[in-house]
């Protein structure tokens, strides 16, 4: 495989390519867009615990001269905004110099877990699927979500949103702690779950009929109309595959949660409860794939701050404006410490919680003030990976490193063999189980 | 001399033919003998038709402008040849852009986008959807620029059909409720007032909570006494319904003895009165709700409390709520603030006080001068029922009531309605064997009925408005469908339905007179709302607050609205009077309430008494004036913090010249802006005039942005920016188009750029009004509409006359 990180050289040669199939499993041309099969994570058992994913990032990245380290390798020093980390040092990993290559500022950072921009989506194969739902995608019912996304719906310019599937719909968040309790932990009473079914089943029908009004609007319509319609079919498809999933689960009771259902109090304060129920959710395999995202509703008076967030991240190299800025983003690092903690603190088969967990940290954002999408800030702990290093990649020339690179490891970690995601040109260098 | 500027004039034709520069610089080392960085250049096709030529073109452009290539020790072009070659490769990526998002000329397939879909349900059922947003969880709609209605771009997921169920399941269960006919009934609040945690001790504390009292308006920070709930009916009304709602309120302390400038409120304007809703299952009834529509607002006079009536519709839920529109900024902070100024007004034996927000309310409130509204009373009666059973049963089942023998035909009939055309036999058979399976499973006959009705709202035929040309043009129901989204953003009315049915659209005079009956009609307002939030993006407004902080005005004097406001009426003048469309470059006059006209800085006569009216002002004052003197424009182009004459500018090419530039190079070093200096951005953006490669497209964009800069953030005249360094506007456009400042500019507007604004504004009209992008096999028809327009005097509403019969509109 050429070692050619340009995204052009890329696209170039994946052009020719396009009417080929991409993975190279059978299973997934047959099933086409949909799901790709391409590995079923088989059930947990007691002692063979699953590896989990934990994506989490927010709008305005963070003030890279307190997140960047200087010093590389295992005796990097702590800068002010990772002092929180400091007691799992041993637990994680910092990288500087990944990114994707894209620009847009605020109408970047959408391709945090994807590395291609929504409007760039339809030039490549995989459309902007995100790492997470790449991984969602080969869950196939094993755990009763294949995915949850929580966080801040909108935020500046739509927010960070992070989650996006491969018909290229970003995927809308959970965006409260009671809204992700109830869906975690309240079975439904029993009149419910007949009423459940029933909706399933009328849903089914409204859908077989809608499907043959989709044919036969087809046959009047003109070559163009028809592959816009074919957006339709995909999407009566992709539902009756969510219709049939939910009548599995609707007859499995759902676990216990051992906290009490939460009361919402605005993003910053409810920030280490949906970390918590997050946990929660891991812990009872209620999913194996969970996304933050943190923009919209983080006010900074919470804080103390009477500043607004975004004003505060174009702070002009006015000192006053940094430290207020470094207080937000320090309190979201603490959070961040105390999320490791706790999941190092829970007991998963002959491990913890951490160890089978790989957690992504970080945001799409490179430097706020500017507006740049280089050198993004990324934290990676946990997933049974050698960690305690600070790894720093050359930005430009011989050595530049697409962070697509690291997502494919991370998938390969998930159990997804695939040869590539995204941008990578292979798994990323230096990044070795341990 | 001579021999070398001749030559240099043929390598500039060569340079125009971008294969002949590439033959001649970069071939050698990309070409068929070696292909260096894999990159090959003598089999590039131009024009450019896929993709992966146009990614190889911009990475040639990205090379030069950077001076990368070609390297150092090879052979270079001058530096003139270079800008040509350059450019003209821009222009290739440009045109090879425009085919590869071509969709030759033609409308495709175009979903209803959120708002469409809501009004469409409402009309459908004859629904009031003011309280009710089925919407709400659907994706944001792909947007091309700002337009959110084009075909291609809006698309369809799993995820968003799944909302289109969910939806369905909500519309048609509220609209066909079923329940015995609601009898009035009436409810009195006059005492134990509990508003929110924040005051209600200070309210037990010294009045016993007998009043509900309201301080702060609701663009506050802290919403204190914004929003007055009444709690004891936070359950809310049981039915939908109309309801009668009497308050007896009083303005207290309007003429107080302290510094007005405190509360950022008007000492003249009397207090305002306002009512909206709120729903205790979305949120804490005391803070802003998405869902608050205004229902309603009063004057209050100075002679102590008096009585007021509204009669409202409100949904099954919604609680009222009271507002206090003009009263004080941030009440939260007057407390102490007052107490501490004005210790000496307070009677003597009170002046020493415990320090302390706490103490400080009740503190106050006892002693001091607050302005206030007081409610003493709330009377809620209802629901008044005008037609039994409602509007939306009617609509769907007849007068006499769902029967079982009449279903089918009640299926029918809805599809057809909801498919914009006759329902098909096997359609209504599909929808009849829903109903069917469903009483097989033990459905009731109306419930079973029911959702039959929600499979046709998640039918491609009512989802998409499928258009064809038969041959040559449109059928008259795709036009009438057309035209009803275009002027109402809805589904064609009783009339146009009949008129479509008939084939009669298809006749230019018929397609006029509908399109005046259209207008007309308070229903245009969709219009006025759509197209400018897909021209201006006016729908923006607010994306990027203003901070708080330096621009508490935008807040305090409710200045969102007022800008919207302001441009729409305006918009809406034009259109109603047949008025110049140039009148959008530069204008004698707009619509004003007080706030703007304080704002603008203008001596507007516009009195106290009734400030918040908006009236047409004349304008004197030549710096406002068209467009850019618009609040709106000037906020929606900055992003609330500082304005960037490069935004700006690029808002102007897009909005008004029709012309958006090509994005930067990649590799372009941004500006990490350090406003420690006394640099003004003018000198910061110096680089743009001194570097060859940028000065291509920045000659376009910055000069008409630094015209701009006379404005702030939010639209306020400055001539010096906050760090001291003064504003320069001057600039120029193109040759003999030198201006000093924004009224210069404006004069070389209407002067030279008439047409080109025309011709923008035509397209614009017209890929709103089709769902589609205007393409180059469309410029000839726009030509001959706007030199047909210019004939006829520029009015806008003879564009849209124009552009409803032309041809481009008539066809798919």
């Amino acid at each position: 495989m050429p070692h050619r990180s340009s995204r052009r050289f890329f696209l170039r040669s994946s052009g020719v390519n396009l009417a080929l199939p991409f993975l190279d499993s059978i299973p997934a041309r047959i099933l086409g867009s949909g799901l790709a099969v391409t590995a079923l994570t088989p059930a947990a058992t007691e002692k063979q615990r699953p590896v989990r994913l934990v994506c989490i990032g927010n709008a305005l990245g963070f003030y890279p001269p307190a997140f960047f380290p200087q010093r590389t390798g295992k005796d990097y020093e702590l800068p002010s905004l990772l002092q929180p980390l400091a007691p799992h040092r041993g637990d994680l990993t910092i990288y500087s110099g990944l990114d994707h290559g894209v620009t847009g500022g605020h109408f970047a950072i959408h391709s945090f877990l994807s590395g291609v921009r929504a409007n760039d989506a339809k030039g490549m194969p995989e459309g902007n699927i995100t790492v997470d739902q790449r991984a969602a995608e080969t869950i196939g019912g094993v755990t009763r979500f294949p995915a949850l996304t929580v966080g801040s719906e909108d935020g500046i310019h739509g927010g960070c949103m992070m989650s996006w599937s491969r018909s290229g719909t970003r995927v809308p968040p959970i965006q409260n702690p009671r809204e992700l309790f109830r869906k975690l932990f309240v079975d439904e009473a029993a009149a419910d779950v007949e009423k459940t079914k029933d909706q399933l089943s009328l849903q089914g029908s409204i859908l077989d009929s809608v499907r043959a009004d989709a044919r036969s609007l087809k046959n009047q319509l003109g070559k163009r109309d028809q592959q816009k319609l074919d957006e339709y079919f995909t999407s009566v498809r992709d539902v009756e595959r969510g219709i049939e999933l939910r009548r599995q689960w609707v007859q499995v009771p759902k676990p216990k949660p051992g906290m009490k259902e939460p009361v919402n109090a605005g993003l910053v304060n409810d920030i280490p409860v949906l970390y918590d129920l997050i946990a929660l959710a891991l812990q009872t395999d209620s999913t194996r794939i969970a996304t933050f995202e943190i923009a919209g509703g983080f006010e900074a008076s919470v804080l103390g701050v009477r500043k607004e967030y975004h004003a505060l991240s174009h702070h002009g190299q006015v000192q006053e404006s940094i430290d207020l800025l470094l207080k937000l983003e320090r309190y979201q690092m603490e959070q961040f410490a105390r999320f490791l903690a706790k999941l190092k603190s829970i007991e998963d088969g002959d491990g913890n919680l951490l160890q089978h967990s790989m957690v992504l940290f970080g945001s799409g954002m490179g430097n706020g003030n500017s507006h740049t999408n280089r050198n993004l800030p990324i934290v990676l702990a946990g997933g049974g990976f050698r960690h305690g290093e600070h790894q720093s990649f050359p930005q430009n020339g011989a050595g530049r490193t697409q962070l697509c690179n690291l997502f494919l490891s991370m998938l390969h970690r998930f159990g997804v063999q695939v040869p590539r995601f995204g941008l990578s040109t292979g798994t990323l260098r230096g990044l070795e189980l341990a | 001399m001579r021999a070398a500027i001749a030559m240099l004039a043929a390598a500039c034709a060569q340079a125009a033919d971008p294969k002949a520069f590439l033959s001649a610089y970069c071939v050698q080392c990309h070409g068929p003998s070696a292909q260096m960085a894999d990159r090959r250049f003598d089999t590039l096709s131009l024009p450019a038709n896929d993709p992966n030529t146009l990614v190889l073109l911009q990475d040639i452009v990205d090379k030069m402008n950077l001076d990368a290539m070609p390297p150092r020790a090879a052979r270079q072009p001058a530096a003139a040849e270079k800008r040509v070659f350059i450019e003209s490769l821009t222009a290739a990526i440009a045109d090879g852009h425009a085919r590869i998002t071509s969709t030759g000329g033609q409308t495709v397939l175009r979903r209803l986008n959120r708002r469409e879909y809501i009004n469409t349900v409402g009309d459908l059922f004859e629904m009031d959807m003011s309280m009710f947003d089925p919407t709400a969880k659907f994706p944001r709609d792909q947007a091309v620029g700002n337009l959110d209605n084009i075909g291609d771009a809006l698309v369809t997921s799993g995820y968003l059909l799944e909302q289109y169920l969910d939806a369905a399941e909500q519309v048609v269960e509220k609209a066909l409720r079923e329940e015995p006919r609601p009898q009035p009934r009436t409810w009195v609040f006059n005492s134990n007032f509990r508003q929110q945690p924040e005051i209600d001790y200070a309210h037990k504390a010294v009045w016993n909570q007998k009043f509900m009292v309201l301080y702060s308006t609701t663009k506050s920070f802290h919403e204190e006494g914004a929003y007055g709930p009444l709690y004891q009916f936070a359950e809310g009304v049981p039915h939908d319904g109309i309801y009668e709602i009497t308050v007896r309120a009083e303005a207290v302390n309007r003429k107080h003895p302290y510094d007005p400038k405190l509360f950022a409120m008007d000492p003249d304007a009397p207090f305002r009165l306002g009512l909206v809703v709120g729903n205790a299952k979305v949120g804490a009834l005391h803070h802003s709700q998405p869902i608050e529509p205004k229902l309603g607002e009063v004057q209050l006079g100075d002679n102590g409390p008096e009585v007021h009536k509204f009669r409202v519709r409100i949904d099954r839920g919604y609680t009222p709520r009271f507002t206090f529109p003009n009263g004080i900024n941030e009440s939260r902070l007057s407390f102490n603030k007052i107490l501490n100024r004005y210790r000496h007004l307070l009677p003597e034996d009170q002046r020493n006080f415990t320090p302390g927000i706490r103490p400080a309310r009740p503190h106050l409130l006892r002693y001091g001068f607050l302005p206030q509204i007081r409610i003493h009373e709330v009377r809620i009666e209802g629901p008044l029922v005008e037609a039994w059973p409602p509007r939306s049963h009617q609509v769907i089942v007849g007068g006499a009531g769902f029967s079982e023998s009449r279903a089918r035909e009640m299926l029918r009939t809805f599809a057809s309605r909801a498919f914009r055309r006759p329902a098909s036999k096997e359609e209504v058979d599909r929808l009849v064997s829903i109903m069917e399976k469903r009483k097989q499973a033990g459905a009731a006959p109306f419930q079973a009925f029911k959702d039959a009705l929600k499979a046709a709202l998640c039918s491609p035929a009512f989802l998409y408005l499928s258009e064809r040309n038969a041959p040559q043009r449109l059928d008259s129901r795709a036009i009438a469908s057309r035209l009803s989204y275009f002027l109402w953003s809805t589904m064609p009315d009783a009339e146009l339905s009949r008129l479509a049915d008939r084939g009669d659209l298809v006749r230019p005079e018929v397609l006029l007179a509908q399109m005046r009956r259209m207008l007309a009609s308070p229903r245009s307002h969709a219009f006025v709302e759509g197209f400018l939030d897909s021209w201006l993006n006016l729908r923006g407004l607010g994306d990027m607050p203003p901070d708080r902080d330096m621009f508490g005005v935008y807040y305090s004097w409710d200045l969102r609205a007022a800008m919207r406001t302001e441009t729409q009426m305006f918009f809406r003048h034009l259109l109603d009077q047949n008025e110049s469309i140039g009148n959008f470059l530069d204008s004698r006059y707009t619509f004003l309430n007080k706030p703007l006209a304080d704002l603008y800085g203008l001596n507007a006569g516009i009195s106290s008494k009734d400030g918040h009216v908006f009236r047409k002002v004349a304008l004197e004052d030549r710096r406002r004036g068209g467009l850019l003197g618009h609040a709106s424009v000037l906020t929606v182009s900055a992003n609330g913090i500082e304005t960037s004459p490069v935004t700006r500018g690029v808002w102007i090419l897009e909005n008004i010249f029709g012309t958006p530039p090509s994005p930067p190079p990649d590799n372009v070093p941004p500006i990490d802006p350090d406003v420690r200096g006394s640099k003004s951005v003018r000198e910061i953006l110096s680089k743009h005039r001194e570097t060859p490669a940028c000065m291509a497209c920045h000659t376009r964009i910055d000069p008409p942005g630094f015209a701009l800069e006379s404005f702030d953030p939010i639209g306020v005249w400055r001539s010096k920016y906050p760090n001291g360094a003064a504003v320069d506007p001057s600039g120029q456009l193109g040759e003999d188009e030198v201006f000093q400042d924004v009224v210069g500019l404006k004069k070389i507007l209407v002067e030279r750029r008439q047409p080109q604004f025309a011709r923008m504004l035509a397209t614009r009209l017209l890929s709103y009004a089709c769902g589609r992008r205007m393409e180059g096999s469309d410029r000839p028809a726009v030509d001959a509409l706007a030199a047909e327009l210019r004939r006829r005097g520029g009015g806008m509403r003879d564009l849209l006359e124009l552009a409803v019969t032309s041809s481009i509109f008539r066809s798919k």
